[in-house]
């Protein structure tokens, strides 16, 4: 009963995508998205017409005005630094507008590059002492936050009367302060104008990759021959001008100079900026985190004083949730990868019925015996992890190295060996196609083509994408084995989408339907996934109608076959299942049946783990890698299996000795020669009875040597 | 509640006692192979125990007691049901625990035996000399019979006892009992020293019953103990801990349905001997690579030997590695100028010489 509710949940249940969400960078900014919507959700349920047009329109325009200011402590905020003197900076633009207007009388245009001017020029004190003299941005700041702020109040003794008595009347500033463009305010446009620059140029050109490499690592950036302290400077330069613009937009909004302007804005824009997203610590940030921050402050303060809450809660609030934001942020920096790792490995139920019996004496084909003890070895000690060997016509022997290597040796006595082609990755399956090119599945690579005198050229590396897989899984991460199709076709299995290679285990753990099987058709150059979901499929070869291949699912324990033409063209059939082992490579034997790997064997131990992933989830938190419970694949076997799924022989090796691991074999001239991933050898065992001169080259492509 | 509390955090997030942290074999216990290099003097598949009178090796070898005289074994006696434990007294008698429910004390030659049974004895797996002629020993478990430690351990048992034989009144008090399976035990001053298995530690019973632990956050499940020439002890282990067996340990519904449902050949428990069957449970440090299994590989048998001090401090210690044979070591005395160690995983007699051991454990 609870089994079957595992199982339930085990299918229906996609846990394995909350990993891979959290993996998403743009989670980052889809939470404080969330927190925005929620946040307007629930004022507008607890004040009437919240959310109406008008309500709407005096919103938009105070964002518009904060909005400039996060914009401009934002982009300081990623280059790795902090601006507190915005507030002041605010004040004083806000006073060199008014003051340009109502008292020197300057024509608008003069008024708007002047105030523009002047919070460059600001910031551009904090550029210099920040970005070429390198203080700490956050006491110089804090300095210039006294020093503007106290500039501005002696300023203010002289001049707010004459401010305030004149009251010039043009039709520009009067735009920039009330007007707006079919119901929306002016400013606003502009910020949307600014936002949408701001991100083209953070993402898309190369000063705003600087800013982000530099608030990255600044080391980094500066090795890399970034103007490290000149960006630096620069930012805060930009941070002055923006602070200007909304300033200005204040100035014409108000026209006032009153004593507390932009008293405590900074604690309302670094609020916006934290909440929106953006890391303190620099680096990380977008304008889309600094709109919906500054939008989610804004309804808030906004909210509060609809609700007639005093202001100095009103601004503790906001303190608050600067707080909280700010450890999250740092929380979360600190803790997402392992946050990921920990979620992301998501065990599925999977479960196999008892297994047929091994042991000798009790009979069945997979009974134990010793047939493998004589094989001779090739390569002892000198080639290393050859997952899949093959031969060619004229008898010369291939294997992959774990060195991303691939090895011949040559023919007759095997002793001879050379580098036969270089690619960099673990070579696994290989095939020959009619033109006596090598094709080779390269773990975390993808399919490669090597050609007869050792040229290594890429057939594959991505297939086309799932529409719903949230991980991307265009590019292959572990191309395990293939075959080649009469026209050329190449099926190759993939045998995750979830794990590179040397993540295996985990994959074992998870003992989920996360791989797949891959077409790639080198006459038009295309690559598409023909089958999803398999349990790590591994092995294939073409079948004797040529128009369907035979897969092994290694920790399926099956045997499948998938037709790919002809009338039963799409389908899938289970020819073997619930096998004693896991499977691995497929290959044709000279009498027209197939040869199977077992890499390893069932253990009841881990078959039971299988049917209870919790059990699984925990283990893998909370031990490492080398003490989880495993497949065992120190040992195996091969077997030969024809298409209507019975199994006719086996091989062993009782002791292992000669010959632990067994991943793949090839038949040859009356030999079987053996392959191991996690081998130093490669084996060669003499077959009783086969065809002494069976080439499986000459019998696939009907060619003579 | 607050402590309830938090054991339940623990377990929830795998932290305090929840946490699964196995010691290191590290200071007097780092590895060595001495052990895996020991001479072989005799495979004795179904040895169980050693024992010496001070000049000559005592074997219990399933049903029979038998005496190493040169290089050959005389049989001393034989019994009718498989012996658990032996040990000889001072005054030369031999005493045996039958199928851990009896215990038999004989004088070689002499035909009239002292039996002596009841008290709930079920695993007797240990005999030692006390005081005053009594004889020490330790009952792994009364809940389970000896040969089902494996499941003892799996059930978190805790019904092991500390016995005293009175041979002349034929009575067995029991010193102390609720330890975590005691295996082996040794009269030290005043006191006992045990060996709680399942807690990883050897603890002082005193005489008035009390217990202290005196040497804990063993890396191994603790097994028969002897006393050494010159002050000190023998400890041997009859298997090591790893983080796997300390998970299921935590597991109770895998734990429950392993032991329902699977051949306890095949459990994910501690063995005497390992790697007979691919169905064993493989952990990933097992994998082969270039033919070659890793000895710091995560144990499922393990051979140790530790020399303890006076104090029980450790002093040296002899190693079979994981990628040894000489595993499930249960006994080890000391006869003349040799250490004999009964490997129990093969079923092999060890000797090594003394003076070759310290040299070899670094001692």
């Amino acid at each position: 009963m609870q089994e079957a509710l595992v199982k339930f949940k085990s299918r229906y249940w996609p846990d394995h995508l909350l990993g891979e969400i959290l993996s998403k960078r743009w989670t980052e900014t889809a939470i404080p998205m969330i927190v925005l919507i929620v946040v307007a959700i629930a004022l507008s349920n607890a004040i009437p017409g919240f959310l109406s047009t008008a309500s709407l329109g005096d919103t938009a325009r105070q964002a518009g005005e904060i909005g400039f200011v996060v914009l401009g402590i934002a982009l300081v905020v990623i280059v790795g630094g902090i601006d507190l003197s915005v507030g002041s900076m605010f004040a004083l633009c806000d006073f060199c507008a008014l003051y340009c207007l109502n008292v020197l009388n300057w024509p608008v245009p003069a008024v708007i590059v002047a105030t523009i001017a002047c919070g460059a020029l600001l910031g551009s004190i904090n550029g210099i002492l920040i970005g070429y003299l390198r203080l700490r941005a956050f006491i110089t700041t804090l300095i210039t936050l006294i020093i503007f702020r106290s500039a501005y109040d002696l300023l203010l003794v002289g001049n707010s009367v004459k401010i305030a008595s004149s009251m010039p009347d043009f039709p520009l500033w009067d735009f920039l302060g009330g007007g707006d463009v079919f119901g929306i305010p002016s400013v606003a446009l502009l910020y949307v104008v600014v936002a949408i620059f701001g991100h083209i140029f953070l993402t898309r050109l190369r000063p705003g990759w600087h800013i982000t490499a530099i608030g990255g690592s600044r080391r980094s950036a500066y090795n890399s021959g970034i103007p490290v302290r000149r960006t630096i400077a620069l930012c805060y330069v930009a941070s002055g001008a923006l602070t200007a613009i909304g300033a200005l937009f204040f100035a014409a909004r108000l026209g006032t100079v009153g004593g507390d302007v932009g008293v405590g804005l900074e604690v309302t824009v670094l609020t916006a900026t934290v909440l929106g997203g953006i890391t303190l610590g620099g680096g990380k940030g977008s304008v889309a985190k600094a709109l919906a921050g500054t939008l989610i402050v804004l309804l808030i303060t906004n909210g509060l004083t609809t609700l007639s809450v005093r202001g100095g809660y009103n601004r503790m609030v906001l303190a608050s949730i600067l707080l909280i934001a700010a450890t999250i942020d740092i929380r979360w920096l600190k803790n997402r990868n392992r946050i990921i790792s920990k979620v992301y490995v998501a065990p599925a139920y999977h479960y196999l019925p008892p297994p047929p019996s091994t042991e000798i004496g009790k009979g069945g084909p997979f009974e134990q015996n010793d047939k493998l003890r004589d094989v001779s070895l090739i390569g002892l000690g000198r080639i290393e992890a050859p997952e899949d060997v093959i031969l060619d016509r004229h008898d010369n022997l291939y294997a992959g190295s774990r060195h991303g290597d691939i090895m011949k040796f040559y023919a007759p006595d095997y002793e001879r060996m050379e580098v036969f082609a270089h690619i960099g990755g673990q070579p696994l399956g290989m095939a020959f196609d009619c033109n006596d090119n090598l094709y080779c599945c390269i773990g975390g690579m993808g399919l490669y083509r090597i050609a007869p005198d050792g040229k290594v050229e890429k057939a594959t590396d991505e297939t086309n994408r799932s529409l719903w897989s949230v991980n991307d899984d265009s590019r292959l991460r572990l191309a395990d084995d293939l075959d080649i199709a009469d026209d050329g076709r190449i099926f190759f299995s993939e045998a995750t989408v979830r794990y590179e290679m040397d993540e295996w285990p985990v994959d074992g753990l998870e003992a989920r339907g996360n791989g797949r099987i891959i077409c790639y058709d080198p006459n038009s150059n295309t690559t598409r996934t023909v089958l999803r979901g398999l349990k790590f499929p591994n092995g294939i070869a073409i079948a004797s109608d040529r128009q369907s291949i035979l897969f092994a699912e290694t920790f399926g324990c099956s045997i499948k076959r998938y037709w790919f033409d002809g009338p039963k063209s799409g389908k899938v059939e289970v020819v073997m299942d619930n096998l004693p082992g896991y499977p691995d490579n497929i290959n044709l034997a000279s009498d027209g049946n197939y040869w199977l790997a077992l890499v390893g064997m069932r253990s009841p131990a881990l078959d039971l783990a299988w049917r209870m992933p919790d059990f699984r989830r925990r283990m893998g938190k909370r031990l490492p890698v080398d003490e989880w419970l495993f497949p065992n694949i120190n040992t195996g076997c091969v077997v030969k299996f024809n298409e209507q799924g019975q199994i006719l022989e086996s091989f062993w090796d009782l002791g292992g000795v000669n010959h632990p691991m067994i991943t793949s074999m090839r038949e040859h001239r009356g030999h079987l020669y053996l392959g191991g991933i996690a081998n130093n050898r490669i084996g060669r065992f003499k077959l009783e009875g086969a065809d002494p001169n069976f080439v499986q080259y000459d019998k696939r492509w009907g060619k003579q040597a | 509640m607050i402590p309830a509390l938090r054991d339940f955090a623990h377990r929830f997030l795998g932290r305090g006692e929840g946490a699964i942290t196995v010691p290191p074999f590290d200071g007097a216990l780092k590895p060595n192979q001495t052990l895996e290099h020991a001479e072989i003097v005799a495979t004795l598949p179904g040895a169980e125990d050693l024992a010496t009178d001070g000049t000559s090796l005592y074997v219990a070898d399933g049903n029979a007691v038998l005496r190493l005289d040169g290089a050959a074994f005389v049989p001393v006696r034989q019994f009718d049901q498989p012996l658990t434990a032996l040990c000889v007294l001072p005054d030369g008698r031999v005493a045996v625990a039958l199928t851990g429910r009896e215990v038999r004390v004989f004088a070689p030659g002499a035909g009239s035996d002292i039996a002596i049974s009841g008290a709930g004895m079920t695993a007797v797996n240990a005999l030692a000399p006390g005081r005053g002629g009594t004889i020490l020993a330790t009952d792994g478990s009364t809940d389970r019979p000896y040969a089902e430690w494996g499941r003892d351990l799996l059930s978190h048992g805790r019904s092991g006892r500390l016995l005293s034989i009175d041979p002349a009144s034929r009575q067995a008090d029991v010193l102390a009992s609720g330890l975590r399976y005691a295996f082996g035990a040794a009269s030290s001053g005043d006191a006992t020293l045990v060996s709680e298995s399942w807690r990883h530690r050897l603890i002082e019973v005193s005489s008035d019953g009390s217990t202290k632990p005196v040497f804990d956050h063993l890396p191994v499940y603790p097994s028969r103990l002897s006393p050494a020439a010159g002050g000190g002890f023998w400890l041997t282990a009859f298997t090591a801990r790893t983080q796997l067996i300390e998970f299921v340990l935590r597991e109770s519904a895998y734990r429950r349905r392993m032991m329902a449902e699977i051949d306890p050949e095949f459990w994910i428990v501690p063995r005497l001997s390992a790697g007979h069957s691919f169905r064993e449970p493989m952990q990933g440090a097992h994998l082969k690579t270039m033919g070659i299994i890793k000895p710091w590989a995560p144990p499922r048998a393990y051979g140790l030997v530790v020399r303890l001090g006076s104090q029980y401090a450790p002093l040296y210690s002899l190693h079979s590695r994981v990628d040894g044979s000489n595993h499930g070591v249960v006994a080890a005395v000391e006869v003349a100028d040799s250490l004999y160690v009964l490997a129990k995983g093969p079923g092999r007699l060890l000797r090594l010489k003394l003076s070759d051991i310290r040299g070899e454990a670094g001692a």
